[in-house]
């Protein structure tokens, strides 16, 4: 499996570094963004796209999915997935209710 | 552990071939436990987007009741102690014993700091009776604010998010705990490494959920 692969990646301390700052700028990002006067639901899909590139740069670089075996991406992609499946199928239930739980 | 072989370094388990196989089975067997972990808080985020979609104008108004900037330094915080966790990494890819130990303390330093900050931010929730569920009970302030009769409800969500996200760091802390003394007893190597490296996806997953949590909770107007 690994034959080919006798040493580990040792990612160097300007990249995590950089990686570091860039989720900070973001984090700041995000913040200056929410308190623009964006309508809905283009303000979510901004607040979105911003964590989606953070969870980006953290799960390839912090975690080192870029430098590993595909497969590990493959069992993280493999959960978003999963998980907007449960989210939709719910969706498909929860939307489209006359009423939602009584007395809820 | 017993040295089955003169080939095999003390590490290296007898059920494995040899170092790194041990160490690919390690990670990979963490990535399945964090695939675990993303469904368990996928469900918490489910009903996050089915009680949002009920009520949007809930969310937008109750949101207000939380403190941006404490929210925002407290993910600062969690990146801060991401880069530390994946520099202890580093440091024990290249033997560094003694990077790879202060690297450990400013990680279980940061994870305090953040469960510090969100204690005061329960607090003074809790304090002005915002409570989740049936124990919700605000002030007349703040029900002027937040008339919306099912209010209690984002707090339900809130509480549970944030303190189960928070319990995840308690657990942390633990680990970080752990594997500094270990590295202190100098049992961690550029051989053999992996209970700092898996400790550390863990970790990353921590900061991962909480990039998440901090724009649907707190920046939401």
């Amino acid at each position: 499996m690994s034959a080919d692969n006798h040493t580990h990646h040792i990612a160097t301390a300007k990249q995590l570094w950089t990686v570091g700052i860039a989720l900070v700028i973001l984090t700041l990002l995000t913040v200056v963004v929410s308190n623009l006067p964006i309508p809905s639901p283009l303000d979510i899909i901004v607040a979105l796209s911003i964590a989606l590139v953070k969870a980006f740069l953290v799960a390839a670089f912090f975690m080192g999915l870029y430098w590993d075996v595909k497969f590990n991406s493959m069992l993280l992609i493999g959960a978003v997935v999963f998980f907007i499946l449960m989210v939709s199928v719910t969706l498909l239930d929860t939307l489209y209710r006359d009423d939602v739980v009584p007395s809820f | 552990m017993a040295n089955h072989s003169a080939t095999h370094p003390a590490h290296v388990q007898h059920h494995f071939v040899d170092s790194d196989q041990q160490f690919e089975s390690a990670k990979m067997g963490m990535w399945v436990f964090l695939v675990n972990e993303i469904l368990f808080f996928g469900g918490l985020f489910t009903a996050y987007i089915v009680f949002r979609a009920w009520y949007p104008d809930l969310f937008t108004q109750a949101a207000q009741e939380l403190n941006k900037l404490w929210g925002g330094v407290n993910t600062i915080v969690l990146i801060g102690s991401s880069l530390t966790v994946a520099m202890a990494i580093r440091s024990a890819q290249k033997n560094q014993k003694r990077g790879l130990e202060l690297n450990l303390l400013f990680t279980i330093i940061l994870a305090c700091v953040f469960l510090v900050i969100k204690y005061f931010e329960y607090e003074h929730k809790l304090h002005l009776g915002i409570a989740p569920g049936s124990f919700w009970n605000p002030t007349p302030e703040i029900l002027a604010e937040l008339s919306h009769p099912k209010a209690n409800i984002f707090f339900s969500i809130y509480y549970v998010m944030t303190g189960i996200h928070g319990l995840h760091v308690l657990v942390g802390i633990g680990l970080m705990i752990w594997l500094y003394i270990r590295a202190r007893k100098g049992h961690f190597s550029s051989e053999y490494y992996t209970p700092v490296e898996i400790t550390g996806l863990y970790w990353h997953l921590v900061d991962l959920i909480w990039i998440f949590l901090f724009p649907l909770l707190y920046l939401i107007e």
